[in-house]
């Protein structure tokens, strides 16, 4: 007979499981539908989910909303081209590279780990000062960070070529290579949120002052979780220029921030679920509406939607979620096989 | 510094005071940050070439006299945010500070995607009093007459909002939501009317931001106002989230600070002029966490 | 928006028919929804004309062109999936959105398939061998060439000896334009550049640059205004109103009369163009063009943005006539060794370094009273170099 409370510990441990097993089922539908253009559209919804599992980490567990998490996605994007770039290519795109990263030309899983621990490091050093404030307070810093890493990015032309895109990255994002990233970011974010630290934080997001009564230091698990939600928003960042093959600060700005949010609130930001059925959802939703606009044939009659119409139905539809479900597609609920399932093989799963 | 820099700084400051006002009106009594701010500044502007949308704008309701069609722009500010209100947010009362937020910037997007469908993505010439351009000499400042209204009419609504929250009821309700909503609501404050009535004054202020910005540039585009409800939005909680006269003066500090960078720092380092605002804005919240006109009620309880 | 949609539903109903087994395909994968869209549509509807008309006379190879597109929806990532849908729908040269950022996503998708690619109108050096690849290329002028342009035409026709130099730092062809202004002016006998500053697009108010540029003990002769809209339009009414009457100098980018409102009677201010939308220009063939746009759409070109789209077919059909082949290798063979091949709109160059012009013959368009009207044309006496174009 196993405890009510070891039950629910193993149900818990299985909701990394079953989210990687959701996202391999929609890999593999994606695929079996046979067009390239699916498959690059899995390929980015995965990216996605890196992305947002890893903003995640830091905004569920916290309660503090983040803008500045695009930008870590850039610093990851960049980092990742300066390493891998040929260096002829850099000597003519970006000739103000230090000696070091403008001989560079590693393999392409350490460049977007580097790219993923820069932003980390970035994290750290920002966050250690930003994660002082409270509430919104903090989340206009953040604003504010993006806004200067932006600004520096879009003008240190000789370093990171300015507004003019850099181009050329190695474009290996497949699904697979998506789907890898996605699934490791998961089950950090799984053990993160089961770990003490992030237990505490989530105390401290629920009831600050019980939480500091409790002997809860607020702001060291904070910066944590910020670190290493910076690291899979960098490594997300890497992902997204090698899927693009071309990179932009423009392209982790307020757009990126304002969808990683959506998607997020969407999903319901009370779970790690929510995140990850948020990306799906929305991914899903602009897919059908694109294709919607390009023309769906029935019979000799084809019914398109006008163009530009898609970002109209979609934020309309979002607005309506918003209102019929308040915390999102999940409110709050992971996603976990049902306790008669883990109770039954308890000795083999633990 | 010289008075010319003194009046550079107050035209754009007098614009993001008045923007920050917008935002910070409705943060007060429903702890939303209407991101759909910029949005109404652009349907305002739009409003002008109503009901126009040829690729050369012709003045619509532009073309009528100003007493005409000041109140009009101004009305039309007013009940489109009262209409949002009323379609997306009282629904979403209940709804978290974030989802909240989320859902204004829903809103926004469709607003913008609405006017890019009718529109078009290509720019359209406005060519709104453009006597108010004139250069007019002070002292050793040669200041275009259109910056010394807009400086004027930034004071004048300053004044009379203020005259309004200190006078009517409507105003004193609002200030009470704004210190303690739950409490004023057990007081006996409306909160619809409260809350519409901060949108409907919400709304206006973003039509007198695009009345000012189609009057200083002469364009219409439907990108307009995103960047002005940004620094709106900083505005606000670098003033002190909650705080009105915390947020005008914010938006004027951020507006003049903006402008002294420009005057002050070197040509090579002028690209990054928002890097060392923004940077500024850091600095300031870790100095001043609660902003730097926190009102009484926003002190955490540890 | 009328005069906007007409050329999509055109678009739509050329590629609707049904098509035999051994037509052409080119693939279009530009914004048909989005800001970008205002920009590609026309110059994508100039293509069309000159498909229709290469249709007309037999084809091309002997086989007649059928056009597919894909939507953009001006997003980097949308773009290399349009580019992937164009493919899939048999495309065997790509026309891709007329920005380098929005495009090069597609055009990258072109040239892993060994396909020939052209920008609709991107004007950097990048969106062809230096960025995406041997087979891009890009019927426009450079930037770095219009701002070089302004440079030489104003000092040796207007006595411009004193510019002042004002950058908005919003996009890259802003800077491009700057980079071949700053190149070539202080080169020139007697001109100085005696100040220069940066604005963004989007700012409310451009005060205190304007107050820089009256602080000068001399007002300049020329400013050189790197932007677009609707930033330079803001930055036009704002510098006329606060009294600053230099000679405006621009970029091919503010051609068009559909913003002039903005500054009533707008004097003194210039823009090289590749051909005049304004019914004045020397060649006949580019009234037959404007003529046959209007005929199409039921309006003129808004602006000179149009014609590149008609250059690139032009151009590319001329080098598959040579090549007899559409193969990628082979096409960008013939075009790069065009030297000086005539079009409707001057003559064009491409070679082995560059997919691009990097000199052409512009025409000069000055706007007086309100009233934009050609005044000259002008031909750079060198080319602007390699290494200026790419900022080395």
């Amino acid at each position: 007979m196993t405890s009510q409370h070891r039950i629910r510990r193993r149900m818990t441990a299985t909701t990394p499981v079953v989210l990687s097993l959701l996202l391999l089922l929609f890999v593999l539908a994606a695929l079996s539908l046979g067009d390239r253009a699916m498959a690059r559209m899995a390929a980015e919804t995965l990216i996605r989910v890196t992305f947002v599992v890893g903003f995640w980490v830091f905004v569920g567990n916290s309660g503090v909303v983040s803008f500045g998490h695009a930008a870590f996605g850039c610093i990851g994007a960049y980092v990742s081209a300066w390493l891998t770039l040929r260096p002829e290519m850099k000597a003519t795109l970006l000739p103000g590279l230090p000696e070091v990263i403008a001989a560079a030309d590693w393999h392409v899983l350490p460049a977007a780990v580097a790219g993923g621990g820069v932003a980390a490091l970035v994290a750290l050093l920002t966050g250690a000062a930003i994660l002082r404030l409270s509430g919104i307070a903090a989340s206009i810093a953040t604003f504010a960070f993006l806004a200067m890493v932006n600004t520096i990015w879009a003008n240190w032309t000789s370093v990171t070529g300015g507004t003019s895109s850099v181009v050329g990255l190695e474009r290996y994002v497949t699904p697979w290579v998506a789907l890898g990233w996605a699934v490791a970011a998961i089950l950090v974010a799984a053990l993160h949120a089961a770990s003490a630290s992030g237990l505490a934080l989530r105390a401290a997001r629920e009831d600050e002052v019980a939480a500091a009564a409790s002997g809860i230091d607020r702001y060291r698990h904070r910066l944590l979780a910020y670190t290493l939600s910076a690291f899979f928003c960098g490594s997300g960042g890497a992902l997204m220029g090698h899927f693009i093959g071309v990179i932009n600060p423009d392209g982790f700005y307020l757009g990126l921030t304002f969808l990683m949010l959506a998607m997020v609130v969407i999903g319901g930001v009370g779970s790690l679920s929510g995140a990850v059925v948020g990306v799906l959802a929305l991914s899903i939703a602009v897919e059908g509406l694109v294709r919607l606009e390009k023309g769906i044939s029935v019979g000799a009659v084809t019914f398109a939607l006008p163009p530009g119409s898609q970002e109209i139905i979609l934020a309309v539809a979002m607005i309506l979620i918003l209102i019929f479900r308040p915390a999102g597609l999940m409110a709050g609920r992971e996603v976990m096989l049902p306790a008669r399932w883990v109770a039954g093989r308890a000795s083999r799963e633990t | 510094m010289s008075l010319q820099l003194v009046f550079d700084a107050l035209a754009l400051g007098g614009i993001y005071a008045v923007a920050a006002l917008g935002i910070a009106l409705i943060f007060g009594v429903m702890r939303l940050v209407n991101f759909a701010h910029g949005q109404f500044i652009a349907c305002a502007v739009f409003a002008l070439i109503v009901p126009s949308t040829d690729a050369l704008a012709v003045l619509g309701l532009g073309a009528l006299p100003a007493p005409v069609l000041v109140p009009l722009i101004l009305l039309i500010g007013a009940g489109l945010a009262v209409l949002a209100e009323a379609l997306v947010f009282r629904p979403m009362r209940n709804a978290s500070p974030v989802a909240l937020m989320v859902g204004s910037f829903a809103l926004g997007v469709a607003l913008q995607n609405l006017l890019l469908a009718l529109y078009g993505g290509r720019p359209k010439a406005v060519s709104l009093w453009a006597e108010l351009g004139q250069p007019v000499q002070i002292a050793s400042a040669s200041v275009p007459l259109l910056q010394l209204i807009v400086i004027a009419a930034v004071a004048v609504i300053l004044a009379g909002l203020a005259l309004m929250l200190r006078k009517s009821r409507l105003g004193l309700e609002m200030r009470a939501a704004a210190e303690d909503f739950t409490m004023a609501r057990m007081l006996g404050v409306r909160s619809n009317r409260v809350i519409s009535g901060a949108f409907a004054l919400s709304g206006g202020l973003a039509a007198v931001v695009a009345l000012v910005l189609v009057a200083q540039t002469g364009v219409a585009d439907v990108r307009m106002g995103g960047q002005i409800m940004l620094v709106a939005f900083i505005a606000t909680v670098v003033g002190g989230m909650g705080s009105l006269s915390g947020a005008v003066a914010a938006g004027l500090g951020i507006g003049a600070a903006s402008a002294l960078l420009q005057a002050g720092l070197p040509a090579d380092a002028r690209p990054f002029r928002d890097a060392f605002l923004y940077g500024g804005v850091i600095l300031v919240l870790l100095f001043r966490p609660q902003g730097l006109f926190a009102p009484v009620g926003a002190k955490p309880r540890v | 928006m009328k005069g906007l949609f007409r050329p999509i539903l055109a678009l739509a109903a050329l590629s609707a028919p049904a098509f035999a087994e051994d037509d052409l395909t080119i693939g279009f994968a530009i914004a048909k929804s989005g800001w970008m869209e205002a920009y590609d549509t026309p110059a994508a509807t100039a293509a069309m004309i000159r498909i229709e008309e290469i249709n007309a006379a037999g084809g091309l190879l002997g086989r007649q062109i059928r056009v597919v597109e894909a939507d953009t929806r001006t997003d980097r990532a949308e773009s290399a999936k349009a580019g992937l849908d164009v493919l899939d729908q048999g495309a065997e040269m790509m026309v891709v959105s007329c920005d380098y950022d929005f495009g090069a996503p597609a055009a990258l998708v072109a040239e892993g398939e060994g396909m020939n690619s052209f920008f609709l109108c991107a004007e950097d050096a990048k969106a062809g061998i230096q960025g995406v690849g041997p087979n891009s290329f890009s019927s426009s002028v450079l930037a770095p060439v219009q701002g070089a342009t302004m440079a030489e035409w104003a000092h040796a026709r207007r006595e411009a000896r004193t510019a002042y130099v004002l950058e908005d730092t919003f996009i890259e062809y802003n800077k491009g334009i700057c980079t071949g202004f700053n190149w070539m002016f202080p080169q020139l006998e007697g001109a100085q550049i005696v100040g220069s500053d940066t604005f963004k697009n989007d700012d409310a108010s451009i005060a205190s640059q304007i107050t820089r540029i009256k602080e000068l003990p001399d007002q300049p002769d020329v400013i050189m205004l790197c932007s677009v809209m609707p930033g330079a339009a803001a930055a036009v009414r704002q510098l006329r109103a606060a009294g600053i009457n230099s000679l405006i100098l621009n970029g091919s980018a503010v051609d068009g009369s559909y913003w002039l409102e903005a500054t009533p009677d707008l004097s003194g201010f210039v823009v090289p163009v590749q051909g005049s939308i304004y019914g004045d220009d020397p060649r006949p063939e580019v009234e037959a063009f404007n003529k046959a746009y209007e005929a199409k759409t039921g309006s003129r070109p808004a602006s000179q943005y149009a014609y590149p789209g008609y250059v690139l077919i032009d151009l590319w059909a001329k080098a598959v006539e040579r090549a007899g082949t559409v193969d990628g290798a082979a096409v960008t063979a013939e075009l790069e060794k065009m030297r000086d091949e005539p079009t409707a709109f001057g003559p064009r160059s491409f070679t082995a370094d560059l997919h691009h012009q990097n000199t052409a013959l512009m025409q000069i368009i000055e706007i007086t009273g309100g009233k934009p009207a050609r005044a000259d044309e002008w031909r750079v006496s060198q080319p602007v170099p390699l290494d200026v174009l790419m900022k080395k």
